[in-house]
């Protein structure tokens, strides 16, 4: 207000070209590609839901995704295209094993540099690349390897409790360390956002006492739980992956395989009550499927 | 979890005229205070559980807690609801200042004339949240204790331990699924018989159909041991047999007991050489569960996902392998599935399909789920009488 704006010509004149200016958001907001998403350019701000049976690769999509973000872009001259961020992975099925995170990290490095390796030194090529990788350099891959693992945080927790406290001291966490690393955090992943659903389902108590009292049950954790990441987005944009467990599987599989391929209305058995037909029960509460903008449902055929 | 006037002793800032505040907008109680003494003794602190007006002594009080009840009506919704609250520890006042929002609080006191105190006690409130969660750790300090803590213990099952590379692995919980006599009970005795006996670790095996038997532990301990002098078996044999302990549990709220007793008497047991428990079985949790399943209401599938937590929480906070078996049921055109359902899916880290051929002492085992490996893989193996 106390700004004056000196002609109107000057408020019209640009600011910056688009060219610029989608440089400069590519950078700060870079997009995520990564199959099977790869149609759909996430971006920060961006709450997507990963939806699947219990053995579908929902974890291992989040694994192959925290690798491409913790990755740089260029380390010692050879190329990775990752995006140089932090991941915080909040476990709440308490069943994520780092091997796996670890063993993909690696295969992901040695995998850049063999293929670097080979149009540089074409002369000195062998056929037993890995082995020869490893032993060449040591030190190369493992201040990378452990660079990157760092740049992986991760919390457990066992309760609905648990993990609103965690939410809710988030903030100051990433601040944290974002200082100590001095790069931002570009993904949240939630493995298993449905995973207290049955115990706090259990769980509703009678108010007592005033009646501004909230009391523990689903519908006030859920809506805790998705104001909390609202609020955490305002203040540090980033792109929110949340796994979930389909149940209620079994009774609806027959009917879900053949109406796969054709998710139309004219189902006389149709499963959810709302006019959209999904393949799977839906049993989160409506606050949670409006607080996330993409639902993705991955189907694997056993 | 405490009421708020416990909290000002510890924190003088949470004074009177922060829980007025607090209480203006509907919030009677806050986050633990970090000692351990009162989240254990929780119920001497708040009024609604003092029982027949006796203070019973602090070891005591854990089981009280627990089995609050009798434990033989299950069908009762009522006693399941109130059984199931003992079991969370929940009591009437609850985690308020968890579900509030922190922000619009800031708000409403900066309009208080005592502003900037009760500021300095909500940054104080949530600084007792931070401590509350577990704490965050970075890709390098999970891949140390995984290296240094997370063993492979071998089943002493050639099949199973090739199909597992090396064996079972500490901190996960490995299931077997299984129809009837399709030898899940003889894997977790073998088991049983090779921790104590190779990796001279503790046992602790929850039986639920009286399937245990010392006999056979005794003969597969027997079978692989090296010809050696009668004098010093006896003495090694009941050394083995007493790292193993077994429990009749015939109802969830039993095994709820003991895994709580346990995870006491783990919390606070030094770490003694010979007896650290190493394996924990659960023969069978299908059938603890399955009565409680279905017949409408929550309660059941709720208990079963508590179960399935405490279970993995032993396993990862003591580096134990926990074993559970599991039985069939028929699923759709006929084919067998694993009974306990779709919310049981996601629970164990590993799932193994054991199958015996009749008549013969040769069973099959193949992988159902595993994190790091492809389902379908398979193994024979032979269990000798």
């Amino acid at each position: 207000m106390e700004e004056v704006v000196a002609s109107p010509r000057e408020w019209i004149d640009r600011n910056e070209s688009a060219k610029t200016m989608l440089a400069r958001v590519l950078t700060a907001r870079p997009l995520l590609l990564l199959p099977p998403l790869h149609r759909v350019p996430l971006r920060v701000g961006n709450v997507v839901e990963l939806v699947g049976t219990s053995p579908s690769a929902k974890t291992h999509i989040l694994i192959q995704a925290a690798v491409s973000c913790v990755l740089p872009k260029e380390w010692n001259g050879v190329h990775y295209g990752g995006l140089d961020r932090l991941v915080m992975f909040i476990d709440l099925d308490c069943r994520f094993d780092i091997l796996r995170l670890s063993k993909m990290l690696k295969h992901r490095i040695n995998g850049e540099s063999n293929g670097s390796l080979k149009k540089i030194d074409q002369e000195h090529m062998d056929f037993d690349l890995w082995n020869n990788d490893t032993k060449k350099s040591p030190t190369y891959d493992e201040e990378l390897y452990s660079l990157c693992m760092r740049r992986f945080l991760f919390i457990r927790c066992y309760d609905s409790f648990q993990f609103l406290a965690t939410l809710k001291t988030l903030n100051y966490r990433i601040r944290k360390e974002q200082e100590l690393h001095g790069i931002s955090v570009h993904i949240l992943m939630i493995d298993s956002i449905g995973a207290f659903h049955w115990i706090d389902r259990a769980s509703t108590f009678m108010p007592l006492g005033a009646t501004n009292r909230k009391t523990p049950s689903l519908q006030t954790v859920s809506e805790t739980v998705v104001q909390e990441i609202r609020k955490l987005l305002l203040l540090h944009p980033m792109l929110v992956i949340a796994t979930k467990a389909t149940i209620f599987g079994d009774r609806y599989s027959m009917e879900t395989k053949r109406n796969l391929g054709k998710l139309d209305t004219s189902n006389s058995r149709s499963m959810s009550s709302t006019s959209l037909q999904l393949p799977y029960r839906e049993y989160m509460p409506s606050v949670w499927q409006n607080g996330c903008s993409h639902h993705r449902v991955l189907w694997i055929n056993l | 979890m405490a009421p708020l006037k416990y909290l000002e002793q510890e924190y003088p800032i949470l004074d009177s005229n922060f829980q007025n505040f607090c209480a203006t907008h509907g919030i009677f109680s806050g986050p633990f205070p970090p000692s351990n003494f009162s989240r254990i003794y929780s119920p001497i602190l708040t009024p609604s559980f003092t029982f027949l007006g006796v203070r019973f002594a602090p070891i005591l009080l854990l089981f009280w807690r627990c089995s609050l009840f009798d434990c033989s009506e299950l069908k009762d919704t009522r006693r399941k609801h109130m059984k199931f609250r003992a079991l969370h520890k929940k009591t009437e006042d609850q985690e308020d200042l968890l579900l509030h929002d922190l922000h619009v609080l800031v708000a409403f006191a900066e309009q208080q004339s005592t502003s900037e105190r009760l500021k300095q006690g909500i940054t104080q409130v949530l600084s007792i949240i931070d401590g509350q969660h577990q704490p965050w750790l970075n890709g390098m300090e999970l891949l140390e204790d995984a290296q240094l803590n997370k063993h492979v213990l071998s089943t002493g099952c050639e099949g199973i331990d090739l199909l597992l590379e090396g064996g079972l692995r500490m901190g996960q919980l490995t299931e077997l699924v299984g129809a009837s006599s399709s030898g899940k009970t003889q894997v977790c005795l073998l088991a049983t018989s090779n921790v104590a006996k190779k990796h001279m670790g503790g046992v602790v095996y929850l039986d639920t159909g009286n399937s245990f038997s010392p006999q056979r532990v005794i003969d597969f301990i027997r079978q692989n041991s090296d010809p050696a002098i009668d004098q010093a078996k006896h003495r090694i044999l009941q050394k083995v047999m007493n790292r193993i302990l077994c429990h009749s549990v015939f109802d969830i709220f039993t095994m709820f007991d003991v895994l709580h007793q346990l995870e006491v008497n783990l919390r606070s047991q030094m770490q003694k050489g010979d007896c650290q428990v190493r394996l924990l079985i659960v023969d069978s949790i299908s059938s603890l569960v399955t009565p409680i399943l279905g017949g409408g209401g929550s309660q059941g599938h709720a208990l079963m996902a508590s179960a399935g937590f405490l279970l993995k929480k032993l396993a990862h906070e003591h580096n134990l392998v926990v074993l559970v078996t599991n039985h069939t049921v028929g699923g759709e055109g006929g084919i067998s599935k694993p009974a306990l359902g779709e919310s049981w899916k996601s629970i164990p880290h590993v799932r193994l399909r054991l199958s015996h051929d009749q008549g013969s002492s040769i069973y099959n085992v193949s992988v159902f789920k595993h994190p790091s490996m492809v389902s379908g893989k398979a193994a024979r193996f032979t269990i000798y009488d």
